[in-house]
């Protein structure tokens, strides 16, 4: 049978099937963007922290939208060439289109990976530092020795990875791991640790274990049996086996007691009676299985295992994992090391600060950073000589008001924030590395060229763990504008390749369709071709809100 | 509706005017929020900076939904849809603004605002 009104318009509506469609759809991607959209206005608005402005590079984002809006023209002229049945343009005009697809999704990846790979700490005074984290190196290797690091320098996990310096040392001697939740790969990777210390991992105690009713204990595993996932694997096995089995048990006594009960109380409300059903524990006892809730293991000798800060939560002397391994040993100095620091931010710390009525500057001074790392103070030095320029620049080219008061003043984020630029701006002014116009190219896809500005521009930094109030990547968790930043761009960028593989399969696929029915080709490409539209009708905003304001 | 391959031939000048124009209204937005005699407002970003660069960007959104996506002689039928849409968009910022800042609130549970 055949699908009416794919090719001749419905005399009703004057409107083909996919249109009614699309729009449809289309007014549902409305919805769903703009609710997106509004949530960023909202969150805005009520942040109750310095909010973002203007910290994503301009340029990327600036290639991608002519990308999109280039590729909009290019897909409307891939409809009008099959309406006007010139196939070679059609596709021409078309495979740029999905070129620029490509391009634009390239682009983002270039701006996701390098966000993903940016480091941020927020201390626990509300200063910001962010930068980039060194890997850990050998015992005896000099960070700063003049040669490059080779490979062999770093310590790598149990995945053959480097580590970052963000991780919680614990000089571990006892673990009592969960025997329902225990997680296998930090198991390999503690396991890996302590044979890198020359530490061993051994069972703390004989496990013995009732495993039959109204049997002996058996030995499961004797004092001194090495930790292995395999080992730990027939210890739970066990357990479960165990607590069904009891809780089966404890099930069938209850529901015996409750026939007893409502025969010995016929008529009356069960509720009336429920407290009074209760099982004999002391029957029980001889039939139920030993359940084996968690297992100790001691390491030894101690050895110092470390912990990524996002899965253990550290105290002095017990520890304990996200998998409720308790980890007993003495917590050691864990400070976040900053290989290059690239921007200081004090405005989170000024905000709180002038909630409190405190000035902002003496504030400042009193941070741990200012406090404790000269090339902040330094730095901090050289920025108010350029905020006293700022001003005096603006008070020359815009001039007072009535009172006397500046008309344009600096900024928050030019008060208290140094970026990247600020710290290359001083390196320049100091006369030290010079960056090559390449390489400030690159500067706007990658981020600061470390190698090219090298440490007189970007200083290493280390943060005491007791400094550290959050630290993340820039990434969703960081705060809301990043989550929402990645939300809607992650988001639009699936409608993007999504879209991108609609029009492929016209491109790569439509000449038969073409050949036998070219206007109904030509309909599926203009609905194609709408959806493209309203992709870049979201970048149309997406660009400004995100990067420009 | 541009179906005929003449008015094609036509709409082939306007979508390579338009953008074009879009192209421009890119650089213009760029421009606004980076340049410093074209800041509006106060110095740095206020809300000035907002009403304009989100203008640009509606009057370019506009362009791309009038032209390229035909809305200019699109059918009735299209118009209620994609309006439904919008409609339920503003009505979702909307009512949220409203529920945010709404007006009657009782002091003793808002203790504070």
């Amino acid at each position: 049978m055949e699908i009416p009104y794919v090719v001749t318009p419905r005399k009703d509506t004057g409107l083909f099937n996919s249109k009614v469609a699309i729009w449809l759809f289309l007014a549902s991607e409305v919805m769903l963007f703009g609710g997106f959209f509004s949530a960023y206005v909202f969150l805005r608005i009520g942040a109750d922290y310095p909010w973002p402005e203007r910290t994503l590079p301009v340029l990327p984002g600036l290639i991608n939208t002519f990308v999109l809006i280039g590729s909009s023209v290019t897909v409307v002229f891939a409809w009008a060439s099959l309406k006007m049945r010139e196939w070679r343009k059609f596709q021409i005009f078309m495979g740029i289109t999905v070129f620029c697809a490509l391009v634009f999704m390239v682009l983002k990846g270039i701006e996701y990976n390098v966000k993903f790979h940016h480091q941020a700490l927020r201390l626990k005074d509300y200063s910001i530092v962010e930068g980039h984290l060194g890997y850990e190196l050998k015992e005896g290797v000099d960070p700063h020795h003049a040669g490059e690091l080779k490979d062999e320098d770093y310590v790598l996990n149990h995945n053959g990875e480097r580590v970052e310096e963000n991780v919680i040392y614990v000089e571990a001697s006892k673990l009592t791991y969960s025997t329902r939740r225990f997680y296998k790969p930090w198991i390999e990777e503690m396991l890996t640790q302590a044979e890198h210390h020359d530490s061993k991992i051994v069972l703390a105690a004989d496990l013995t274990a009732v495993t039959k009713e109204k049997k002996a204990p058996e030995l499961i595993a004797k004092a001194g049996a090495p930790l292995s996932i395999e080992l730990m694997d027939r210890i739970q096995k066990i357990h479960l086996a165990a607590a069904a089995h009891n809780s089966a048990l404890r099930t069938e006594a209850l529901r015996e007691e409750w026939k007893e009960a409502k025969k010995t109380h016929k008529g009356v409300s069960d509720w009336k009676y429920a407290s009074e059903v209760n099982i004999d524990t002391k029957a029980l006892e001889p039939l139920l299985l030993t359940e084996i809730p968690s297992v100790g293991f001691s390491v030894d000798p101690p050895a110092r295992l470390d912990f990524a800060p996002r899965d253990i939560k550290e105290a002095e002397n017990s520890s304990v994992l996200r998998d409720d391994t308790v980890v007993e040993g003495k917590l050691l100095e864990s400070p976040m090391g900053f290989h290059y620091v690239d921007a200081i931010d004090f405005q989170y710390l000024v905000m709180k600060a002038e909630e409190k009525g405190l000035d902002p500057e003496v504030a400042i001074e009193n941070s741990w950073l200012y406090k404790n790392h000269e090339f902040v103070r330094n730095a901090w030095e050289w920025h108010r000589g350029e905020i006293d320029k700022l001003k005096a620049d603006l008070l020359k080219n815009y001039g007072t008001d009535k009172d006397g008061n500046p008309k344009r003043e600096p900024t928050h984020k030019e008060l208290y924030r140094m970026g990247w630029q600020d710290f290359g701006k001083m390196a320049d002014d100091h006369g030290n590395a010079k960056v090559s116009a390449m390489d400030q190219l690159g500067e706007n896809f990658f981020g600061p060229n470390y190698h090219a500005r090298g440490k007189e521009t970007f200083h290493s930094m280390e943060v005491p763990r007791e400094q550290v109030g959050f630290a993340s990547k820039f990434m969703p968790a960081w705060n809301t504008y990043y989550a929402l930043y990645f939300t809607i761009t992650g988001l639009h960028g699936l409608h993007v390749i999504g879209g991108a593989l609609v029009l492929a399969y016209y491109l790569f696929f439509g000449r038969k369709m073409y050949l036998s029915n070219p206007e109904w080709l030509a309909n599926r490409v203009e609905i194609g071709g709408l959806f493209w539209h309203f992709v870049d009708l979201v970048w149309i905003f997406v660009f400004p809100i995100f990067y420009l304001m | 509706m541009a179906d005929t391959p003449e008015a094609i031939k036509k709409s082939v000048r306007t979508y390579l005017f338009v953008g074009g124009v879009l192209f421009v209204g890119t650089i213009l937005t760029v421009m606004v929020a980076t340049i410093p005699w074209m800041d509006v407002g106060k110095h740095g970003f206020d809300k000035w900076d907002a009403i304009l660069g989100l203008t640009i960007a509606t009057i370019k959104a506009s362009l791309v939904a009038f032209i390229f996506m035909h809305l200019n002689h699109e059918k009735k039928a299209v118009y209620w849809l994609f309006a439904s849409g919008l409609c339920m968009v503003c009505s979702l910022a909307g009512l949220t603004a409203l529920a945010m800042w709404d007006p009657i609130f009782d002091p003793l549970f808002y203790s504070g605002h």
